[in-house]
């Protein structure tokens, strides 16, 4: 058999409509899943036990469900009990529960590693807790965790994928239809091929260029 | 006024300070000497409320650092300056030394900056504002570490062993700044291992030994035959670190 891109030319823009679906459920996803897993790591290294407690089950239940099971639940699921929630929603939802306990992991490994005594001259100087956490706690933790975090994204864009299983066509959605109908699977895939590895080389692009700014001042050391 | 009544401190079974009474006046400067684990470190670290007390009391100005509503008060009357600098490493020189008066004192931030900027000509780093810590020598931090804590205009400056951690080129750096505050009347606390210069700047010098406050007299007594080095404990502490 041989590689004729050309057939798919007329399924083009069927195909970016889908994924233009994907990045828009990924971008949502991928503020969700920051703020949520900044969120709970605050709770992970909160000094008060319930609330630190309640962040590590979260963590560790999301981390031990197959993602498509937690999907599966939310969309087939929950409606069973009356709760009722459209396939988009539901996927960005999904993905931030489960990137943000993956999120929360990185995050809460760049806090703990902040140096002490960084916080103390904080501390003495009267700078609230509000202000010492925006201002210096999430900024030097960010320095360290935005290359794990990196991975986490790109994680997300891949099993963003599984959307498709719930109706919602994106990406993978849409390319398992234009396969079906034009009996051309191998062509389909080559292409789905490229466009995830894309996606995903330009996250990781965004990645480095963001590590590289917030570590500027050891510029030298890091590139 | 800074007074430190009768404090007690114990880490678990070890006693660090056993009932120590300072009184630091405005425009004094007190250095305190001692061995390492005198308690020293730990006496300037419940002034400043970063350790809590286990009895006594310490008030900066009549503001009690035990209580939680007063710490603050205190705290914006005590600047410090740690031995290992502790400076904000993704902030320039300049954003760590205007952060707490931006952000506490609520000062403008074109003020805030002016006054930072100044800071920094003072101890000769008026062209290193916009360097991150990374980019600076450890005598051009602890110079900035100082500059941070001026910034919040503090009645008493606490300086913890600052320069511990330096060589002695940039030790010479940071002490000729020290000297300076001294001499336009800036009231200092001052942990230091360094004899000689404690004996140039100071008014009193206080001598810890095993958290206990064995001697507190003024500069010329302390190093008088009759007066500190009467204290056997006193004179074996002074021959040996004039030795090493």
């Amino acid at each position: 058999m041989r590689l004729d891109l050309t057939i798919l030319i007329p399924h083009l823009g069927f195909l970016a409509e889908g994924a233009l679906l994907t990045l828009e459920a990924c971008a949502l996803a991928l503020i969700g899943s920051v703020i949520l897993g900044m969120l709970v790591a605050i709770a992970r290294t909160s000094s008060s036990k319930w609330i630190s407690r309640l962040a590590f089950l979260y963590v560790d239940l999301f981390r031990n469900i197959p993602f498509i099971v937690q999907l599966f639940f939310f969309y087939y699921g929950l409606p069973e009990i009356g709760i009722y929630i459209d396939a988009f929603t539901t996927g960005v939802v999904a993905l931030s529960i489960a990137g943000g306990a993956y999120a929360s992991d990185a995050i809460r490994a760049g806090i703990l590693a902040i140096d002490n005594g960084i916080l103390e001259a904080a501390e003495v100087s009267g700078l609230s807790k509000r202000v010492t956490f925006t201002r210096i706690v999430l900024p030097i933790a960010l320095r360290t965790s935005v290359r794990p975090l990196g991975s986490v994204l790109i994680n997300m864009i891949l099993t963003s994928s599984i959307l498709s299983t719930i109706t919602l066509n994106e990406l993978t959605g849409q390319a398992k239809i234009v396969a079906s109908d034009t009996f051309r699977p191998f062509e389909v895939y080559v292409v789905l091929l490229v466009v995830y590895a894309a996606l995903t080389y330009l996250v990781s692009l965004g990645i480095t260029l963001l590590h590289r700014r917030l570590n500027r001042d050891l510029q030298e050391q890091v590139s | 006024m800074l007074k430190v009544e009768n404090v007690k401190k114990a880490f678990g079974p070890v006693t660090v300070l056993d009932g120590v009474n300072l009184t630091v006046n405005p425009g004094e400067v007190v250095s305190i000497l001692g061995s390492s684990g005198s308690g020293k470190s730990t006496l300037i670290r419940c002034i400043n409320g970063l350790e809590k007390l286990n009895a006594g009391k310490i008030t900066v100005d009549d503001f009690d650092v035990s209580k939680p509503k007063e710490l603050a008060e205190a705290r914006k009357r005590s600047g410090t300056v740690f031995q290992l600098f502790n400076l904000y490493p993704h902030m320039t020189a300049l954003q760590n030394i205007t952060l707490a008066p931006i952000e506490v004192l609520k000062r403008p931030k074109a003020e805030a900056e002016a006054e930072g900027r100044a800071l920094l000509t003072q101890v000769g780093l008026g062209d290193r504002a916009d360097a991150y810590p990374a980019q600076l020598s450890g005598g051009q931090r602890q110079r900035v570490g100082i500059c941070r804590a001026l910034a919040m205009k503090p009645r008493y400056l606490l300086l913890d062993e600052v320069t511990s951690a330096l060589d002695p080129e940039m030790t010479s750096e940071v002490l000729d700044i020290l000297a300076k505050l001294a001499k336009d009347g800036t009231t200092m606390v001052f942990v230091t291992h360094e004899i000689e210069f404690a004996r140039q700047i100071s008014n009193r010098i206080v001598f810890l030994e095993k958290g206990v406050l064995l001697v507190d007299l003024p500069t010329e007594k302390f190093f008088a035959a009759d007066g500190g080095l009467a204290q056997p404990r006193v004179a074996q502490f002074l021959s040996k670190m004039r030795k090493d």
